[in-house]
């Protein structure tokens, strides 16, 4: 059983990285077009996709825009309601969780087109800040799960012995609860930030081609045929969810997030 | 003289009464102990005199003040928690120091304070650990420096020593009395242990549903408790169910004279404690023919587990005196001396 | 003790914020609700109310109340002079292409979790970064590599010509069965455009989602359980079909539903890899509304027809989860 879990692992992990592989891989060509394995390997294609070529850097400028902000302002939102679905549990507060919740779970392609028309109607279509919000509605979700589940594992037994030494609440929020829900603040912020970056339906629907993130530029040029350019792109945002998840993994608990049971090390 | 003061508190959740109208006075300087089984409510009542809980009725005073509606973090009363509650993001040291600095202790004169109490609990070194470094014990230390940092006018604390093993629990209970006494503080500890209670306390409140069964020096608790039962839940106790006869109890056919009574005819049930029964051959009054069961010799002491004419009896002799060779199965005969008979009234499908 | 304890939570927090009420906190809950209903609820709402709406010739449409995308949807505009089930046809494929799919990554996603649940808490974690990593990849990328491994110049394809596999495949007679299966071409085996190819890359898309949706219930599943079993003389697959399978089968269900609805709405894998006859409602969507076909409120009628059908599949789920608990 151990040996039979140990090779359908390394089995499944082989499926899954092959394709990021060929994508990495190819990025590696000097030629316009692409070739598994590359023809001639070199790393021009970096310069193109950083520095060199406007439409690359223009979109890598507005993914970062676009997920820097979305991840901000879902955080933003998240907290009040995590901390008042944990602190009150009021009906109210529940309904809030649940309706940010809603857009994560419908299939994508109808928020998207129900995000077009309230774009179209309010002036927002095609407009970069439209873009940000977009996507931190989509994703308020991570954030509000993350947080919640940071915000019970702090012991209320904390908070009544801050109380007993003098703490008000608003003290008690300050030196007991912030400090303690950081790291899963952090990782719901880490969560928007990596979906964000690689969103492609909403972001296609609300963007109306007046400006493209990296992933619409990949999806507009593809009728063009690949580039190893864009292979580039690829590798690069493995590179930040890598970086990203490693990160979480290394300050926070991630299998804890994931919903591990805590019982067992 | 009296410190705190508790008049007719009660607390009700829903339609549940966590604790009955209540009235307790905690005089200044002393340890009181609330004891009683888990869910009698002896929780709830710190709590409500924490101000962590708000009592349905009554009043509770300090120094004849009234503070009934002043919230927690205005009493200031320090406590340490079942667990302990110490905060993992913060340093040992800033743990002790932080009913200063959050009262605008300037934050040097904090830290300085801080780790003078570490010394008192001999803990001294060890203010830049982190709450996950310590062992059990230390975390209580650090728990009740803690809590004594603001120098409270009441000290609380809850089940302090569940968290610690056998042997620590019973040095750390005699530590914490001694502490207590060189710094004169009113204290009152929640406990369900009896053994915690009887070394520590100046007074003992025995608790149970929410109701107080009995308050008085630990001593009286056990030679005088005031119902069945305290009877039972202090200590060990052999318990018969009899009607008063005249100058007497009849259990059964048995009749047995006690040093105290009721109305005859009236129904009541009987407690003596193991050590005060005696296995005894000579012909008199108040004995009872019995079997051995079972026998257990537990070093300091040997416990005969009997089945007597009016139900099952053990008896506990001490090691030293004269032990009597019995063997499952043999007959014998068991005294149980009147003054050592304490009658309660007994309440039918109570 | 507990239990008063519990109780008296809830009410302790309430009584405290009732008398600590100030207005900030009332502001900033009037403006979370209103920002939520506005940003979360109102664009549903407005797919509702467009998809009742009438396109006008010159590429606009106005407001209306008419069932007319609606009856276009199930039985073509023609009706009832003559019927066409286009429509209809789109819907089957997006459900024909996220069942077969979503089931494909639930059932291979089990063991490798199974697995995962069993090593340290360390190595999960490693492995927890490589899937989230996977999981979060573009839809675009994944499209990408699997294209260049699949096209019929580069990748599988040419690796199976150069090993001399396709030669082989047509000595014993497999290559004909490829061709009934459209999985070749007279000289090659060719897996664009196929059935095979846009399951493969759907299910490649949610595997890691199967696998995060399957690990909370599987790393809480009790071992000791499986022992006990073990010692009533179980074997180790007599365990997986009587314990293991019957104790995470909500978790199952549960996980297949949401990759299930996810799916329906998958765009970029089906535009690539699926033969254009077998194109489903999501492309249609989007054809009607930013492509060639410009009729915003059909786009709009097919978006809610694919979200009822998502919100129908989850509430059965749902019920199912509810009748399996009650028993």
């Amino acid at each position: 059983m151990r040996t039979f879990g140990t090779i359908y692992m390394g089995l499944a992990s082989l499926v899954l990285a092959m394709p990021i592989v060929v994508v990495c891989g190819a990025a590696l060509n000097s030629g316009r077009s692409m070739f598994f394995p590359p023809v001639d390997p070199t790393f021009v294609r970096f310069g193109e996709f950083f520095v060199s070529e406007p439409v690359w850097t223009a979109a890598l400028w507005n993914s970062v825009i676009v997920a820097v902000g979305a991840s901000i302002l879902a955080v933003a939102m998240a907290w009040p309601i995590a901390y008042l679905l944990w602190s009150t549990g009021t009906k109210l507060s529940k309904t809030l969780a649940g309706l940010g919740s809603l857009p994560f779970a419908v299939p994508p392609i109808v928020f998207g087109v129900g995000l077009g028309f309230f774009w179209a109607f309010t002036g927002g279509l095609g407009e970069i800040w439209a873009g940000v919000i977009s996507h931190a509605i989509l994703l308020m979700a991570l954030p509000l799960v993350t947080i919640s589940i940071g915000l019970q594992s702090i012991d209320r037994a904390h908070l009544d012995a801050a109380a007993t030494m003098g703490a008000t609440e608003q003290v008690a929020f300050r030196t007991v609860v912030l400090p303690q829900t950081i790291p899963y603040t952090i990782s719901g912020l880490f969560f928007v930030l990596v979906l964000s970056f690689n969103e492609f339906i909403v972001i296609f629907f609300v963007s109306a081609s007046s400006y493209a993130t990296v992933t619409l530029q990949i999806f507009n040029s593809l009728r063009n045929g690949y580039t190893p350019t864009m292979a580039v792109a690829a590798i690069t945002f493995l590179t930040v969810s890598v970086l990203v998840f490693s990160a979480v993994a290394r300050w926070g608990d991630l299998p804890r997030l994931m919903g591990a049971d805590q019982s067992r090390k | 003289m009296h410190g705190l003061e508790l008049k007719g508190v009660s607390k009700s959740f829903g339609n549940t009464r966590a604790v009955e109208p209540t009235d307790l006075k905690f005089a200044k300087g002393e340890l009181t102990a609330l004891l009683g089984p888990s869910g009698c409510g002896k929780t709830t009542l710190l709590r409500m005199i924490a101000g962590l809980e708000d009592p349905s009725v009554g009043s509770i005073l300090l120094e004849g003040q009234n503070i009934t509606a002043l919230p927690a973090h205005k009493r200031k009363f320090g406590m340490v928690f079942q667990n302990f509650a110490l905060f993992p993001h913060y340093s040992v040291r800033e743990n002790v120091a932080y009913s200063l600095t959050i009262g605008g202790v300037d934050k040097r004169t904090a830290l300085d304070e801080a780790n003078n109490l570490l010394e008192t609990v001999q803990l001294g070194g060890f203010g830049d650990r982190r709450i996950g470094e310590l062992s059990g014990g230390q975390r209580q230390r650090v728990a009740i420096a803690r809590a004594l940092a603001q120098e409270p006018e009441v000290f609380l604390l809850d089940e302090p020593m569940s968290a610690l093993d056998a042997k620590l629990r019973e040095e750390m209970q005699v530590e914490l009395r001694l502490l207590q006494q060189k710094l004169g503080i009113t204290t009152i500890v929640v406990t369900h242990d009896q053994r915690e209670a009887m070394t520590m306390a100046d007074q003992i409140v025995v608790m149970s549903n929410g109701r107080v069964e009995q308050i008085a020096k630990p001593q009286v608790i056990y030679h005088q408790p005031a119902n069945a039962f305290v009877a039972d839940f202090i200590g060990k106790a052999n318990f018969f169910d009899g009607v008063c006869k005249d100058g007497g109890v009849l259990v059964g056919e048995n009749f047995l004279q006690t040093a105290s009574n009721f109305r005859t005819e009236s129904p009541v049930r009987i407690a003596i404690r193991p050590e005060r029964a005696f296995i005894d051959f000579d012909p008199g009054a108040n004995r009872v023919a019995a079997k051995v069961m079972f026998v257990r010799d537990l070093g300091p002491m040997r416990e005969y587990h009997l089945q007597s004419d009016i139900g099952p009896i053990i008896v506990e002799h001490a090691a030293g005196e004269t032990n009597p060779e019995l063997r499952n199965g043999d007959a014998t005969t068991v005294r149980l001396p009147p003054d050592a008979l304490q009658v309660f009234p007994r309440y039918e499908a109570a | 003790m507990t239990v008063a304890n519990d109780i008296s939570l809830p009410d302790r927090v309430q009584s405290a914020n009732k008398t600590s009420t100030f207005p900030a906190k009332s502001v900033l809950l009037g403006f979370l609700t209103s920002a939520i209903v506005v940003f979360c609820v109102f664009p549903f709402l407005l797919v509702l109310a467009i998809s009742f709406g009438r396109k006008v010739d010159g590429a606009a449409w106005v407001w209306d109340f008419t069932l007319e995308n609606y009856q276009r949807f199930f039985v073509g505009v023609l009706w009832p002079q003559e019927v066409t089930f286009l429509y209809l046809q789109q819907l089957y494929y997006s459900f024909y292409f996220a069942v077969i799919a979503s089931l494909l990554a639930v059932v291979t996603a089990l063991p490798f979790t199974l697995a995962l649940t069993r090593l340290s808490r360390r190595a999960q974690a490693i492995w927890l970064v490589f899937i989230l990593s996977s999981l979060s990849l573009s839809e675009v990328f994944i499209v990408m590599g699997w294209d260049i491994l699949l096209s019929n110049n580069s990748g599988l394809p040419k690796l199976f010509k150069e090993t001399g596999l396709t030669a082989w495949l047509k000595e014993v007679g497999w290559f004909q069965t490829l061709r009934d299966w459209g999985l070749a071409n007279p000289r090659n085996v060719k897996f664009k455009t196929s059935d095979f190819a846009t399951i493969l890359t759907m299910s490649y898309l949610v595997w890691p989602y199967a696998v995060i949706l399957l690990y909370p219930a599987l790393s809480r599943l009790d071992p000791s359980l499986g022992e006990a079993a073990r010692t009533m003389g179980a074997s180790r697959w007599t365990v997986t079909r009587t314990v293991t399978l019957p104790s995470i089968r909500l978790p199952l269900m549960g996980t297949t539903l949401l990759l299930f609805v996810f799916l329906l709405g998958t765009y970029v894998s089906i535009t690539v890899f699926a033969a254009p006859n077998k194109h489903t409602t999501a492309v249609a969507i989007y054809a009607n509304i930013r492509g060639a076909n410009l009729n915003a409120p059909f786009g709009a009628t097919q978006a809610i027809i694919l979200l009822i059908s998502a919100s129908v599949c989850l509430y059965l789920g749902h019920l199912l989860n509810r009748r399996a608990e009650g028993r």
